[in-house]
């Protein structure tokens, strides 16, 4: 019984740690042309979006799509992409936890000579080759806030800003962190020091540290969240404070935010927000599927591209033409307020 | 002849590694992808940080105790290592950390980019993983607290004083000759194997040929007893979440080392694979019972069915469910194993 055990035991270690010998360094392809879609937990609905359009699309085109969610734990995603890579899939799109970990999955994928795609979260260098679809964040930030810049200007005194801090891991949050510092380093005259308030893109977080800011900052009168989602956040900590006014109204604090969803867009049309950056979803996800099928088509293996969507603002001023450019004022004009929940 | 075959299987202490075995060729049938050499290489990349960590939470688990601070030991391990390590931090990103300034600058640490970087990293990962054991052993050998509760509130103050250090940020440009260990291979061996067969040699040597080991098993079955026999319950107490650390500030370097970075949030969705791959494995969670070869087994189940998992084609959400049932399904297995044991030594 012993010998069995032991015959049996030298046998899986065997065979786990000398794999690598006998067979080939990729899995048997499937005969279909496969896509690993792995992502992170889609806490949002610019994810929820981008997810959808780019399953959709694959499905349509008669691809198979291999979804893997990692739940915001980088190394899970890299073992789901390794063993996607010995699955024998033809390309990979993910969407990384972070830069870091982003360089590192896609380092592996390189090495296997399986090209990817990285949507929308750009990896922190790049020493590795992909598809990178990635919006200009630090523009449209800025695009956002001289708009609201522009509105506090009309406040005849010193704005106090606020902002509401993404995960300063991801470059996204840090593009648009300095798109809003930008803007407040060029109009010293308008607006007082900048309160930062970290939120990790975690809507809990960002209540609980905005609280606990406009406790200490009661004066808070300009509030830029780093992303849409953290909006239904930024209004339950305003109402009871009685600074959840609409524009024009006494009191009313100067709104702004990026992404471009539906709950901006809701709050935009009611009067509340005065802009919101506006990443182009729908061209970044059929950019990013053009450019990785057409490297598959074509055999590359380690394709490297890096595509910028220009974005724009969204304001008060130009909603009458722009509006319905922005993707989620789009869900938003489908679905009624479902979308803006 | 096939029941007898079947129930002597159930019976078996290897029951657990039968089961990976029949898993595995049923999974060849239909995915035959799941032995090629890539994949095969990718298991074992998977297996062996995980089982570092089984190893050590083994011990814990034969005291009778419990130890939920292991994934914020690697979170805290990580950003040690990191850095003391790294040759280049980002002041945009690290200049609020409490220790910029200090220890760190845009160069990393005062020993980063030395031949010292690495053995220096690694030692202060290894000791400051021993160091969270040693504070977990001693509330829970001298303070008498429940192990549950000590751990949990140092998961939680380890993975926050992580986040703290680093402002939540991770810490890239780890230095070649670390991040080899988690990537690098002799021929087609990973050199985690080796890491982790050290390891596993030492607990087997430990727990099976040694005092300390039959002192270990007392204390798990019976404390009072332990006492009694004049078995020093307290330093072995303390010795099992020493090593726990110990071996999750190991697993800490291999995963770290593997994504290439020191992370604040290393680990943090890992404590029910370590716990659920330990008690599947055969470990009892009321102490007194543990071996080696059970941890490898659980861990072994584990690894192959995330594995699989990743590989089939499944909706996203459908994933977790699957998991869930499968092992569930184990659970059953080793619950019905158990009954049919007792019946026999009864019989």
């Amino acid at each position: 019984m012993r010998a069995w055990r032991w015959i049996c035991v030298s046998v899986a270690v065997a065979a786990l740690v000398a794999g690598g010998i006998s067979c080939s360094r990729r899995g048997d392809a499937p005969a279909r042309t496969s896509v690993c879609f792995a992502f992170q937990d889609l806490e949002t609905e610019f994810w929820v979006a981008g997810h959808k359009a780019i399953t959709e699309t694959l499905k349509s085109k008669g691809i198979e799509v291999l979804e893997r969610n990692a739940n915001q734990d980088a190394n899970r995603q890299l073992e789901q992409v390794r063993a996607a890579i010995a699955r024998g899939v033809n390309g990979i799109i993910i969407i990384p936890q972070d830069g870091e970990s982003a360089v590192t999955i896609v380092g592996e994928a390189n090495k296997a000579g399986v090209p990817i795609g990285v949507f929308n979260r750009p990896p922190a260098n790049k020493s590795n080759a992909a598809i990178v679809v990635v919006a200009d964040n630090e523009r449209i930030s800025e695009l956002a806030v001289s708009y609201m810049a522009e509105q506090a200007r009309r406040l005849g005194r010193k704005a106090t800003p606020l902002i509401l801090v993404g995960d300063l891991g991801d470059n996204n949050a840090v593009a648009r962190r300095k798109g809003f510092m930008n803007v407040i380093e060029k109009n010293p005259d308008l607006f007082n020091a900048v309160i930062e308030v970290p939120t990790k893109w975690d809507a809990v977080t960002a209540q609980a540290n905005l609280e606990a800011a406009m406790q200490s900052n009661p004066g808070v009168d300009f509030i830029f969240t780093s992303s849409d989602q953290m909006y239904p956040q930024i209004r339950a900590v305003l109402e009871p404070l009685g600074k959840w006014k609409k524009i024009g109204d006494p009191g009313h604090v100067i709104l702004g935010g990026v992404d471009g969803d539906a709950r901006a867009a809701r709050w935009m049309k009611e009067g509340y927000v005065d802009a919101t950056g506006v990443q182009d979803l729908f061209y970044e996800a059929d950019a990013l599927l053009t450019e990785l099928l057409r490297a598959i088509e074509a055999g590359e293996k380690t394709p490297n591209k890096w595509i910028e969507d220009p974005g724009f603002a969204l304001t008060q001023a130009n909603m009458a033409e722009r509006a319905m450019d922005m993707w989620g004022y789009k869900l938003f004009a489908e679905q009624g307020p479902a979308a803006a929940r | 002849m096939g029941r007898r075959f079947v129930r002597r299987g159930l019976l078996s202490e290897n029951f657990v590694l039968y089961l990976s075995i029949v898993f595995f060729a049923i999974l060849y049938l239909f995915m035959p992808y799941i032995a090629s050499g890539r994949n095969l290489a990718n298991l074992s990349s998977n297996l062996w940080p995980l089982l570092a960590l089984v190893l050590g939470q083994m011990f814990v688990l034969i005291l009778g105790g419990i130890d939920l601070s292991q994934t914020s030991i690697m979170a805290l391990t990580s950003v040690v290592g990191g850095m003391l390590m790294t040759t280049q931090l980002d002041p945009t990103l690290f200049e609020k950390s409490p220790l910029w300034g200090i220890l760190l600058s845009p160069q990393g640490s005062p020993i980063s980019g030395t031949a010292l970087a690495v053995p220096l990293g690694i030692l202060a990962m290894l000791a400051a993983g021993m160091f969270v054991g040693l504070l977990n052993g001693l509330a829970v050998a001298k303070g008498r607290m429940p192990a549950f509760m000590v751990t949990l509130v140092s998961m939680m103050f380890f993975s926050g004083l992580a986040i703290y250090l680093t402002k939540s940020e991770n810490i890239m440009y780890l230095p070649g000759g670390f991040t080899m260990l988690g990537a690098g291979e002799i021929g087609p061996v990973p050199y985690s194997f080796f890491v982790v067969l050290v390891l596993a040699a030492v607990a087997q040597v430990v727990l099976k040929h040694t005092v300390l080991g039959r002192w270990f098993f007392a204390v798990g079955k019976s404390i009072r007893t332990s006492v009694v026999s004049g078995v020093p319950t307290e330093r072995v107490v303390i010795l099992g979440y020493v090593f726990s650390g110990f071996c999750a500030a190991v697993a800490s370097i291999l995963y770290s080392a593997r994504l290439a970075c020191g992370r604040p949030t290393l680990g943090q969705n890992l404590l029910l694979d370590v716990i659920g791959a330990a008690v599947i494995g055969g470990i009892s969670l009321f102490g007194g019972k543990g071996k080696v070869l059970w941890a490898f087994f659980g861990a072994l189940f584990f690894v192959l069915l995330s594995n699989a998992l990743s590989m089939l084609a499944l909706p996203f959400y459908a994933e977790p469910v699957v998991k869930g049932a499968v092992i569930l399904l184990a659970a059953l297995l080793d619950v019905t194993r158990t009954r049919l044991l007792a019946r026999e030594i009864v019989a």
